[in-house]
């Protein structure tokens, strides 16, 4: 199998098998044109690294949400206890560019205090 | 293998992978140091052995970067398995992760071939490189640099 095949089916694999939690990382595969801003209850939330994870519906689907590292996201003020399943929070992030339903967010607004995951 | 991988990333040493702040970061920069060791020492003893830099003498290249490569590996390997064990379910079904653990299996039998076949021929490697072992020496810089690459490809596919 060629390397380019196996990279094309890496991808099919990442987006056909739930959970699969890897086809990301890197702002490059995000469009950063369109900032999206989703508010709304998080489901899901894993407090976690590489990054933490999250999904929120947004336009008739669920999104996979794409959160920091736990050291930066304390870092900046943003706590394991702030974003509980359920929790109204605010978020603004870019979609990914091949459509999949993810955002990586640029910034979580949660009781009122904003704060930057860049 | 697949339900070896789910126990692997419930059982403590994946909570922690993925719990703590410093285990996952700290692992990837231990991880990182080996691969440069690795690359660093048996990547730089494959250039020569393969035919480059003909001035330095083969076997006292062989005996420094030798263990530092060594040295390197195991780094890698309990540093890699704390990177694994934080996403081992969905790394092991990764063709991308599974390429590199194959080429990791390939380069670690090369290189075991290379002591066998080649080892007693070092003294004479100066004026009289055997053809197969150059090729073999490119082949395993080639395979080293390739597991590197699908390791940060993994992230990104």
């Amino acid at each position: 199998m060629t390397l380019h095949k196996s990279l094309a089916s890496a991808i099919a694999l990442a987006v056909l098998i739930p959970g699969a939690a890897l086809a990301h990382h890197g702002w490059s595969s995000y469009d950063a044109e369109k900032t999206l801003t989703v508010t709304g209850p998080l489901i899901d939330v894993a407090w976690r690294n590489p990054h933490g994870e999250a999904k929120i519906k947004h336009a008739g689907k669920t999104w996979d949400v794409i959160l920091a590292p736990v050291a930066r996201m304390e870092a900046r003020g943003l706590t394991e206890a702030m974003i509980t399943n359920g929790k109204p929070v605010k978020l603004e992030g870019y979609p990914r560019k091949d459509g999949v339903a993810e955002m990586r967010i640029e910034r979580v607004t949660v009781d009122g205090k904003t704060v930057e995951l860049r | 293998m697949e339900a070896l991988a789910v126990a692997l990333e419930a059982s403590p040493l994946g909570v922690w992978a993925r719990g703590s702040n410093l285990a996952y970061p700290v692992a990837n920069l231990i991880h990182l140091l080996g691969l440069v060791m690795l690359i660093g020492g048996i990547g730089v003893l494959d250039l020569r052995l393969a035919g480059a830099f003909r001035r330095l003498p083969v076997e006292a290249l062989w005996r420094y970067l030798l263990p530092m490569g060594v040295a390197g590996l195991v780094l890698l390997v309990p540093a890699g398995l704390v990177l694994f064990a934080a996403d081992a379910s969905s790394l092991v079904v990764s063709t991308v992760f599974r390429w590199k653990v194959a080429l990791i299996v390939l380069a670690l039998a090369n290189a075991g071939a290379y002591h066998l076949l080649w080892r007693k021929r070092l003294g004479r490697w100066d004026v009289d490189p055997p053809l197969g072992g150059r090729i073999m020496a490119a082949g395993s810089l080639s395979l080293w640099l390739l597991v590197a690459g699908l390791g940060r490809w993994i992230a990104y596919a």
